[in-house]
């Protein structure tokens, strides 16, 4: 059986199995038609997801295997869309962890329906679109670097940052600064020198 | 065992309750609190050396920080000296990864006393290159941090487990901190196997008869008045701190916040109070309200700096903090301060402002340059002691004539250490009415605001090039001019060339063809120079203040005569102990109120009964300080009352017997095995190879406290191998931010996809913190949604897209984490630990090699240009970041090829100022 092609190609299809669920309501931003599927969501040609409810879940345990077991090994990301509506979820997240592993199946939390619905269209948006986002640092301005690697050690913050670069000059002088020098500016107690100059004289690696 | 019947042994215990404490130390095994400033460390040393000068001891101290190691290694020198002893081994720090494995175990056979950093002890435990069993006994310093999840804890667990015999002595100088909680101590004595609590505050009765019984020491309280602008600016950042609070209280309703108001805000843990309401919701609370809670921190150190810092530093703090505040022109996002925009935080810059200059820019300037009123009162007090000693004459006691000046760190050491040896120099052009003889901060405030003036010149320029390459881009049209010109009226013409004509003879003279171009902010600070010229004695003294006085020491092989030391020293814990023995003061003046200190003095009088000591003691009145003092004092005591009550509550029913893993851990045959088919898999110990970098986190210690063999190896890829097929990235929420940000987990998914067949990542939360992701942006229309950049939700989506195979692990603690990894474990291969080692490696690279320090290496990724790829590229050729920062640009295009090496140099190199 050849699996329903959607009739757009930024629609998510839904399974009549979902009719009540309130998540429907929430999908605003993409459109949805319903279809006959074994998956609860298709989100793009090779992506479905699963709905669970814990609640729903510590009624009925075996339900969700079953439905795995529906997809019959179609797909090659099966997200499994985890409500989690209730307040004694340890057990039940332990369980589903070990059956995303047996079953390959996805394991994605979210806890309310809102949230849930914003999943499935991020699924439905991003379904083509090449990772650039989260592969590269994102390109910053130089004063946000600066500010990123002299903050790096602890308790250093930003006031501080900006007292040490703008006195020193250069971020290069202001490595090379003896612990006297840096301790005469607002703000640098001696915890900080510290933690500063150690910071930038250790070595990275050991000798051996 | 007394300390009697060890004749080789010589003690340095004067007092009977430090022979007490001994005593009980030798006698069994307890967790010692001790009133600061009673000399902890004395009683710890001691204690060593008893057991040092027995010989082959194999004795480890766990959680001393580096200044309380080179105190031990000192004393234990100088004890088996006096002593003696010939089996004293002495001290060995163990204290960084540059120790080899190898070296290690040979120390180790070698016996003697350790001082280990945890995160190495704990490794050598578990893969026994050290075996617990031979160690004579664990002195645990900073016992209050150890903490159920804590490494200390986990140390001590596999400790116990393998020795029942060695000893095991707590030591601890933070009463407050076991009072925390539901029955905090014995919660406390738990974590450290211990029985039994021993209490020493300073109203013990054999503490106050060893400093009572005999003579006192003589003390006299000043009371300073602070000047009228400085208690203005104090009253205006109390009136910040509350409007800040209250705001706090505003933004987060539904917590509990009786804590939160003024009183507790003075007190040093109050940002502790705060986080640990805000913690459990921390990422989901609104920036505004992280911004807030910075804010608090930062009002607190200035509350300090108005009594500390000089007026012109203070200002210049003040300048500082305005400009790190301002956004970077043209971001929509941005959380103002609320305090900045208040009037209190107008009338605290104005002034702080005035205490510096007056005068419009189009009349006339002055320089105020207010001093500190404790500067007149340290300078009499000097002078009456030189009186005193000149009327009378040396007495006949071992005392020396230094005068011991303690002051709050080592910023305000060098500000003392300046005043006192420019005060009674007179600038030029110095107002008549000031008399000679009559000490005076003017030459040091002068040259103060000059270097204040010159800087404050480079800084608008840095602040406006830091912001020019965004205003570039936006176009803004009002964020012009650099933050830090604000306020400020625009001189008038004829000021302004007045004032260039006049600065040419300055120092750090402004170009003169550049007040104009410059703009306003330059005139404005030509003309306070102009006012501020150099005279030709300040010209003469340039060069040399401010230089340190002990600089060229190794040339100079004399002693210098007591008699004409003034010492200026910061309180540095229980190191002013050694101080107070070297100088022997008999005149001592405490600068700022310190109870740890007058304490050591007053055990110090007691120990020398033939040393009289005279205390000088000031304050700010009705100033924060004042109130710190009181404060710390109260609360010490009622900690201390606290324990007692809590202590003679406590049932003494802790069992040690019941450590043995295997004994809790059931072994037997799964259930969930039909027919018991594989039962071959459950009788070995379950076991977990866990990167060494991970031992900083308290899920190795829950792993191990489940019965699993924890085996510590040096990971490429992941941080946990379960099984042989089980790879795991473990990620706090914050990890996950930060890690998504920059790229490094999506190369890390991509290796362990690589090498493993289940490659796993774990969202894990903490334990008392709210288990969601933080909100998620708001899409309601479809243009919102496509054109922002994706929120952590869509970033996670982005990555199981990309990896379709890995699976992820949302765990709401570390104690669920480990149920879950038991969970997963259950009927699966063990992992092999060395091939864990090899795999992600590259060709040729050793395993044992890869020890690299934390913050450094951090400090790296964030430089332009590096990748997790070409990292190690660097940190095979280049010792540390100061070599990296020095290298010519030519050696790093060699090192990293062209295009990155130039990106790191001009990371380095760009120069903020000239730009």
């Amino acid at each position: 059986q050849a699996l329903p092609v959607p009739t757009g190609p930024n629609t998510i299809l839904v399974s009549p199995r979902q009719k009540e669920n309130p998540i429907l309501k929430e999908i605003r931003s993409t459109p949805w038609e319903w279809a006959d599927i074994p998956a609860d969501y298709v989100l793009g040609t090779t992506t479905c997801a699963l709905f669970l409810s814990l609640k729903y879940h510590r009624l009925k345990p075996e339900y969700i295997y079953a439905r795995i077991r529906g997809l019959a090994g179609k797909y090659a990301l099966r997200v499994l869309l985890v409500v989690v509506d209730i307040p004694n979820h340890e057990e039940s997240l332990r369980e589903l962890s070990k059956a995303s592993l047996i079953n390959n199946v996805t394991l994605i939390l979210c806890w309310s329906a809102a949230e849930a619905a914003r999943y499935l269209e991020l699924y439905k948006m991003y379904q083509n679109t090449t990772p650039t986002a989260i592969r590269a640092p994102q390109s910053r301005t130089y004063a946000e670097q600066m500010t990123e690697f002299v903050t790096t050690p602890r308790s250093v913050n930003k006031t501080d940052a900006l007292a040490l670069v703008t006195n020193f000059g250069s971020v290069r002088t202001a490595v090379n600064a003896k612990p006297e020098e840096i301790r005469i500016l607002p703000g640098w107690g001696q915890t900080k020198v510290k933690h500063w100059c150690s910071a930038v004289r250790d070595p990275f690696r050991a000798k051996t | 065992m007394s300390a009697e019947e060890l004749p080789p042994v010589k003690l340095s215990l004067p007092l009977e309750f430090q022979q007490e404490i001994f005593r009980e130390l030798r006698s069994e095994d307890e967790l010692l609190i001790m009133a600061r400033g009673l000399g902890l460390l004395r009683i710890v040393t001691n204690f060593l050396h008893s057991c040092d000068a027995a010989g082959n001891n194999l004795i480890l101290i766990i959680g001393a920080d580096d200044r309380e190691n080179e105190w031990i290694g000192e004393s234990l020198a100088e004890h088996a000296t006096i002593s003696r002893a010939p089996k004293c081994r002495g001290l060995t720090i163990v204290s960084n990864e540059a120790v080899t494995i190898a070296a290690r175990a040979k120390m180790y056979a070698n016996s003697g006393i350790f001082s280990i950093t945890s995160r190495i002890l704990i490794v050598d435990f578990l893969s026994e290159w050290l075996d617990p069993a031979i160690v004579s006994g664990i002195v645990v310093l900073h016992a209050e941090k150890v903490v159920a999840t804590a490494l200390e804890a986990f140390i001590l667990r596999v400790y116990r487990q393998k020795n029942k015999d060695g000893f095991l002595k707590a030591f601890s100088d933070v009463p407050e901190s076991f009072t925390y909680g539901i029955s905090p101590l014995a919660t406390m004595m738990r974590n450290l196997f211990l029985r039994k609590p021993s209490l020493y505050p300073r109203f013990h009765v054999e503490v106050a008869n060893s400093l009572y019984g005999k003579k006192k020491v003589e003390v006299i309280e000043l009371e300073v008045d602070m000047t009228d602008s400085m208690r203005s600016i104090q009253n205006a950042i109390m009136e910040c701190i509350e409007a800040s609070i209250s705001e706090l209280k505003k933004g987060n309703s539904g917590l509990e916040m009786d804590d939160w108001n003024l009183d507790n805000a003075l007190h040093r843990n109050f940002q502790a109070i705060v986080m640990r309401q805000l913690d459990p919701v921390w990422h989901r609370t609104s920036p505004r309200t992280k911004q807030i809670v910075r804010d608090l921190g930062e009002l607190r150190q200035l509350l300090f700096a108005v009594l500390t810092y000089d007026a012109v530093k203070f200002n210049q703090y003040l300048d500082t903090i305005v400009a790190a505040a301002q956004p970077p022109p043209g971001k929509i996002r941005q959380n103002p301060s609320p305090w900045l925009l208040l009037d209190a935080a107008e009338t605290m810059f104005e002034a702080a402002r005035r205490r510096v200059y007056t005068g419009k820019l189009s009349e006339k300037i002055e320089p105020v340059l207010e001093e500190q009123p404790k500067w007149e009162i340290l300078a009499k007090i000097i002078e009456e002691i030189e009186q005193d000693m000149y009327f009378h004459p040396t007495k006949l006691d071992d005392s020396s004539d230094a005068i011991l000046v303690m002051c709050g760190d080592q910023a305000a050491c060098s500000q003392i250490r300046e005043y006192l040896q420019s005060m009674h120099k007179r600038p030029e052009n110095a107002n008549e009415e000031l008399k000679d003889d009559e000490p005076s901060a003017a030459f040091m405030m002068r040259r103060r605001l000059r270097n204040y003036l010159t800087w404050k010149r480079s800084f608008t320029k840095v602040s406006a090039s830091l912001d020019s390459e965004i205003q570039k881009a936006m176009q803004a049209t009002e964020a012009r001019g650099g933050p830090a010109s604000r306020g400020r009226a625009p001189p008038s013409k004829r000021r302004r060339v007045r004032g260039s004509a006049a600065a040419a003879s300055g120092p750090s003279r402004p170009e003169l063809n550049s007040v104009h171009v410059a703009g306003d902010k330059d005139a404005h600070i030509a003309a306070l120079l102009s006012n501020l010229e150099v005279t030709e004695v300040e010209a003469q003294e340039r060069a040399e203040i401010g230089i340190d006085p002990l600089e060229g020491m190794e040339d100079y092989y004399e002693l210098y005569d007591m008699k004409d030391l003034v010492v200026v020293h910061p309180f540095d814990g229980d190191m002013d102990d050694h101080l107070l023995e070297e100088i022997k003061p008999r005149y001592i003046i405490l600068y700022e109120p310190d109870l740890a200190f007058i304490r050591r003095v007053e055990v110090y009088r007691s120990c020398h009964t033939d040393r009289s000591v005279r205390v000088y003691f000031m304050y700010y009145s009705g100033s924060v300080e004042e109130q710190r003092y009181l404060g710390s004092s109260r609360r010490e005591k009622d900690a201390f009352t606290k324990l007692i009550r809590e202590r003679g509550n406590m049932a003494m029913t802790i069992d040690t017997a019941n450590l043995n893993p295997e004994e809790t851990f059931l072994r037997t045959i799964n259930t969930r095995i039909a027919g018991g088919g594989r039962i071959a898999a459950t009788t070995v110990q379950p076991r977990v190879v866990v990167d060494v970098r991970e031992f900083s986190s308290s899920l190795p210690s829950l792993l191990h406290g489940r019965g699993m063999e924890i085996l510590p190896c040096m990971l490429t890829v992941g941080d946990y191998i379960l099984t042989p097929k089980i790879c795991i990235e473990r990620k706090s929420v914050s990890d996950l931010i930060g890690s998504f940000a920059n790229g490094r987990l999506f190369n890390q998914a991509e290796q362990m996809s690589q090498h493993y067949e289940n490659p796993m990542l774990l969202i894990e939360f903490d334990q008392n913190k709210s288990f969601t992701l933080e909100p998620f942006a708001d899409l309601s229309s479809a243009a919102a949604a496509t054109m922002a950049a994706p929120d952590l939700q869509g970033k996670l989506v982005m990555l199981t897209i990309a990896f379709p195979r890995l699976r992820i692990i949302w765990s709401s603690s570390p104690y669920q984490t480990a149920e879950i990894f038991e969970e997963l474990k259950k009927l699966q291969e063990e992992p092999d630990p060395v091939k864990a080692v090899q795999i992600g490696l590259e060709e040729g690279e050793d395993a044992e090699s890869g020890a690299v320090s934390q913050t450094p290496m951090d400090m790296l990724r964030v430089v332009p240009g590096i990748t997790d790829k070409n990292l190690y590229a660097i940190t095979a050729e280049v010792e540390n970041i100061q070599e990296l920062a020095n290298m010519e640009e030519e050696a790093l295009c060699r090192i990293m090829g062209r295009e990155v090496g130039r990106k790191m140099w001009k990371f380095f190199n760009r120069n903020v100022v000239d730009d």
